[in-house]
């Protein structure tokens, strides 16, 4: 009996090659779709999976109040850690990792490691991950003592054993002995190093007042605590600790601190904290709920082709019946023909997702899965994906198939019932109102994107270098030298470009009141050039100038946002007025406009600026657009003077600052590729749908055109329907993205209003798409020779 | 065989009871051969798909090989007419996608037959029906009385003990029609299979051995040959 059904299965697809076509494509799309976003959806809700211990590992995270505002930062200070595994038998052992970035050289080999942290000596009892040379115990517990990943050691030692091998840090400085090689951290980890640093380097040598500084915040620090310990109950005890270790500072410095726990494994995802490499959880959402929808799309196609077709095995049905089938036996053949049918389509998925897989790595930037056949369980679940949904989506046609009545089917002519086509509309409807719902998504996306990109940001970005200089001594001689080049229009130095990281600053700021009010500033360290430079513009007072001899020592410059803080009406009335910030006095001389020095996801936050050439670590240089490789060229010779000592390398600051927006572009590419292909398989279900009832409708057209109808009446008859649902459609998409989208640019402190056009283009697009797909059935029908059509009758 | 009493089916259309079979009363016996006649709208192909179980009576008491077809449900019914019925019909309805040997097969694939009794059996009756020849082809492939020959092939399949017949010639030229007439005839004579059939032809009639006439759902008149 299976030999029979698997016959005519086959023999029924090859007859009806058009429609296998059109079903089998859909489904493997789907599918190959849905797999994609489930192993990204996968491969986020993994990270930090990998750490056996990771239950029972906390990340220590400190609110920090200021007088002004509250700062949620992930990290903590120094003696955090070290000072709750001496009070709180509970906690099992503490790691504190703190990012960095070290010229490291070997010989002739000099590389900028951007990946390398500090680390106590329990980062490889805490963490699981793997040394594969040296001892995890005491690698890390010398001063001076590194690991390298496997692959950053053989950029420096190639294949020779490393192990008691010296490297030095930061140019020549440092020497530091290898003391062991781990594997390379996985990429799902939030924790990425390449380079890791004994803790006691940096608390014992480099900097030996961290451990005693308790308003110092740089460490991510991370509890392991004992078996069975409660994390809530430790961090309800954190207060207590708090004040009976560092309260009466904290009162001194106008600060409050809070303590948070976080357990490990939804920091990656949940925690809105900075800190290390995080993902969203909002994304995770969406993209399961877009996979969700365009495996429903290729189902719904699926069924609805397999209904319309009804008509035609209805006399299959039939004649079974009557030859002594029961309802069972024929359900269960349709429903093996629908298995067929995915098993098919499931060959195709295989070889579309071995094609498309490193293309989606690529635009998920990271890569997701090194190839479907190195998890054998992923073929697994795609198979039995495939099978489920030949089952599932098999059910309702095989139901309605089965359960015709011999004599009516047998009788002449069966005309599909009206409860079919109800259905078979309302899931058109469902599939359009999907892919108009994805359409206005995208263009939603793009329109902000494009908006981020194009704002008038307060100053310029376009053709600016920027080098670091990592505050080498040089620096100042270098931009001197390298502004004389005849591609360099200017030069400034400073310690923060917009785009990038810069300190804040606890400062006191004379108010309207004439009181010294605390507040926590942003903070850029720049020259005399700076606000030149960017462009930015003034509203008050005056930017730096070299003709103060006391701009060095006494002046500052503070933002609007600023001046707004600490009650002034107008810039004007903060002229003048009294500043203390980090071991420096003075007056406040210039008011800047507000300008966009963070991504415009943030509101713009008072910023405050000094000249302190001592703090500076960049040039930026404004190039001439002409000749510009002649010019990096000059530049670099002179860094080879300079600085000789560290790698020549550079970036341009507008790439710079639209690498804020990498995250939120790749979303938007997935969003676009995701609905251009839940568009295209509701066409190609379209076009299937069309075909039959085009084909059912055959005689009708036929009578029609004798009876005089043009040929654009009949593809306006056949059109039109489709269009209907289209409509429908457009009108239960349109409110809903509405709403979906408002809250997603929720994100942005600057968006863009969502406007009627956006609907417009929407409804237009998916009308135009539908059309195109169903005219071109329509206009094949009403250009055929009625005398056939009705002959063949 | 077969017995129907007071056999009514009707339609309500907007209230009023529209009868096709009017109180209709048949006694059928093994081994007759009978020929339904009447115009258009008389009720014959509803009473052969009532007899073949295809259609159920609004009203009447339906025996059959002795089981009480009324009263049994849907499983046992069709197990019933599994086992004894064999239908023909006038555009033959053979399964496209099926080549002429499977075609004749599939009946037995639904009674549970082995694959080498299946075999066997319609080994058996395509040499019965000289169509050995065309057991590969598809029914696209044959003339129409070559194709309603599959088709009795495939009702006698699995050797019922009656053969329903809704104008087997109607769509065949006289001479393709006589053949299968013989056949008939032989089928009811040599193998004792009972065969009701439905007709337009006064002559096609004349094969079997008894004639009932309908008309406005009764049976105007009934004469045996």
């Amino acid at each position: 009996m299976i030999k029979n059904y698997f016959k005519i299965a086959l023999r029924n697809l090859w007859k009806h090659k058009a429609f296998s076509i059109i079903n089998i494509t859909g489904l493997s799309i789907g599918i190959t779709a849905c797999f994609f976003i489930f192993m990204y959806v996968g491969f986020e809700l993994s990270y930090d999976n990998m750490h056996t211990k990771a239950d029972r590992i906390y990340r220590l995270v400190t609110d920090i109040k200021t007088p002004t505002e509250t700062i949620n930062t992930g990290v903590t200070a120094w003696p955090f850690a070290p000072n709750i595994k001496t009070d709180f038998p509970e906690v099992e052992a503490f790691v504190r990792v703190s990012g960095g970035s070290f010229l490291v050289k070997k010989g002739n080999v000099k590389f900028q490691e951007e990946h390398s942290v500090f680390a106590d000596s329990t980062f490889f009892k805490v963490f699981d991950f793997k040394l594969l040379k040296g001892d995890p115990k005491t690698a890390l517990s010398e001063i001076a003592t590194i690991v390298f990943s496997e692959s950053a050691a053989k950029k420096y030692f190639g294949n020779t054993d490393p192990i008691g091998q010296t490297v030095l840090l930061t140019g020549d400085a440092i020497p530091a002995k290898v003391t062991g090689i781990m594997k390379d951290i996985p990429e799902n980890s939030q924790i990425k190093a390449d380079m890791i640093i004994s803790m006691v380097s940096l608390t014992q040598k480099f900097n030996k007042d961290l451990d005693k500084s308790w308003g110092n915040f740089g460490a991510s620090s991370y509890l392991l605590l004992k078996p069975g310990a409660n994390a809530k109950n430790l961090e309800k005890q954190f207060p207590a600790f708090l004040e009976r270790r560092n309260g009466d500072e904290e009162r001194k410095q106008h600060m409050s601190y809070t303590l948070f726990l976080e357990p490990m494994k939804s920091v990656y995802l949940h925690s809105k904290r900075n800190g290390q490499e995080s993902g969203s959880i909002n994304n995770v959402y969406i993209f399961t709920i877009v996979a969700v929808f365009i495996l429903l799309i290729a189902c719904i196609n699926f069924v609805n082709l397999t209904t319309a077709r009804s008509v035609e095995r209805a006399k299959e049905v039939g004649i079974r019946k009557v030859v002594g089938a029961e309802k069972g036996q024929l359900a269960s053949q349709f429903i093996g023909e629908s298995v067929v049918l995915c098993l098919i389509a499931f060959v195709l998925t295989i070889i579309l997702s071995v094609l498309f897989l490193p293309l989606f790595n690529q635009l998920a930037g990271k890569t997701i899965s090194a190839g479907i056949f190195s998890n054998w369980y992923y073929v697994v679940i795609l198979l039995a994906t495939s099978v489920a949904i030949g089952f599932i989506a098999g059910i309702y046609p095989a139901l309605v198939l089965s359960s015709f009545k011999p004599i009516s089917v047998l009788k002449g002519r069966f005309a599909s019932t009206n409860k079919g086509n109800v259905l078979r509309k309302t899931l058109v409807i469902a599939q359009f109102t999907i892919s108009i719902f994805l359409i206005i998504g995208t263009i939603i996306v793009y329109t902000q994107m494009s908006f981020m990109q194009n704002k008038d940001l307060g100053f310029t970005k376009d053709q600016m270098l920027i080098l670091d200089t990592n505050g080498d001594p040089a620096s100042n001689a270098f931009k001197e030298a390298i502004t004389s080049i005849p591609g360099v229009k200017s030069t400034a130095l400073s310690s923060s470009v917009p785009g990038g990281g810069n300190p804040g600053a606890y400062s006191e700021i004379e108010n309207k009141k004439g009181d010294l009010q605390i507040a926590n500033l942003d903070l850029y360290f720049v020259d005399w050039d700076y606000v030149n430079q960017f462009k930015i513009k003034m509203v008050a007072g005056r930017a730096f100038s070299r003709e103060f001899g006391t701009d060095t020592a006494q002046a500052m410059l503070l933002n609007e946002s600023a001046v707004k803080l600490f009650g002034y009406s107008s810039p004007q009335q903060a002229i003048g007025r009294r500043f203390k910030q980090w071991g420096r006095e003075g007056k406040i001389v210039g008011v800047m406009k507000d300008f966009h020095f963070r991504s415009l996801q943030e509101v713009i936050k008072p910023l405050s600026m000094r000249i302190e050439l001592k703090n500076i670590n960049l040039v930026s240089a404004k190039i001439s657009s002409q000749n510009t490789s002649a010019t990096i060229a000059a530049i670099e010779s002179k860094w080879k003077t300079f600085i000789p000592n560290r790698p020549f390398s550079y970036y341009f600051l507008d790439e710079f600052f639209d690498r804020q927006y990498r995250a939120e572009q790749r979303f938007g590419k997935l969003f676009l590729n995701f609905a251009v292909l839940a568009i295209f398989i509701s066409c190609l279900g379209l076009l299937g749908l069309a075909s039959y009832s085009t084909l059912q409708r055959t005689r009708e057209i036929g009578i029609r055109k004798v009876l005089g109808a043009s040929v654009p009446g009949i593809v306006n008859m056949l059109s039109k329907d489709f269009i209907i649902l289209v409509i429908i459609s457009f009108f239960i998409a349109s409110p809903l993205a509405y709403l979906f989208m408002h809250g997603w640019l929720k994100d942005f402190a600057y968006r863009i209003d969502i406007s009627w056009w956006i609907f417009a283009i929407a409804g237009i697009l998916a009308s135009i798409i539908a059309l195109g797909t169903i005219s071109f059935q329509a206009i094949r029908a009403a250009m055929s020779n009625p005398v056939k059509s009705l002959r063949s009758e | 065989m077969l017995s129907l009493q007071h056999i009514s089916k009707y339609y309500q259309v907007s209230g009023l009871k529209n009868y096709v079979l009017n109180d209709l009363s048949l006694e059928v016996d093994e081994g007759e051969f009978i020929s339904i006649m009447g115009p258009s709208g008389s009720g014959k192909s509803t009473l052969l798909n009532v007899i073949g179980m295809l259609d159920d009576p609004s009203d009447g008491y339906h025996y059959f090989a002795g089981h009480a077809v009324h009263q049994l449900k849907e499983k046992q019914r069709s197990a019933l007419y599994k086992q004894y019925i064999g239908f023909v019909f006038q555009a033959y309805h053979l399964i496209d996608e099926l080549t002429v040997y499977e075609n004749i097969e599939t009946p037995l694939i639904y009674q549970d037959f082995k694959s080498s009794e299946r075999k066997a059996m319609v080994a058996d009756i395509l040499d019965k029906f000289n169509i050995v020849g065309k057991k590969d082809l598809f029914p696209a492939q044959l003339s129409g009385g070559q194709q309603q020959l599959v088709g009795i092939a495939r009702a006698l399949i699995a050797k019922p003990k009656m053969l329903l017949a809704d104008e087997p010639t109607g769509n065949l030229n006289s001479k393709q029609g006589e053949e299968i007439m013989e056949l008939f005839r032989k089928l009811n004579r040599e193998d004792k299979v009972t065969i009701i059939q439905v007709t337009h032809s006064e002559k096609n009639a004349e094969y079997g051995t008894r004639i009932i006439n309908l008309l406005d759902g009764k049976i105007a008149s009934s004469k045996k040959l």
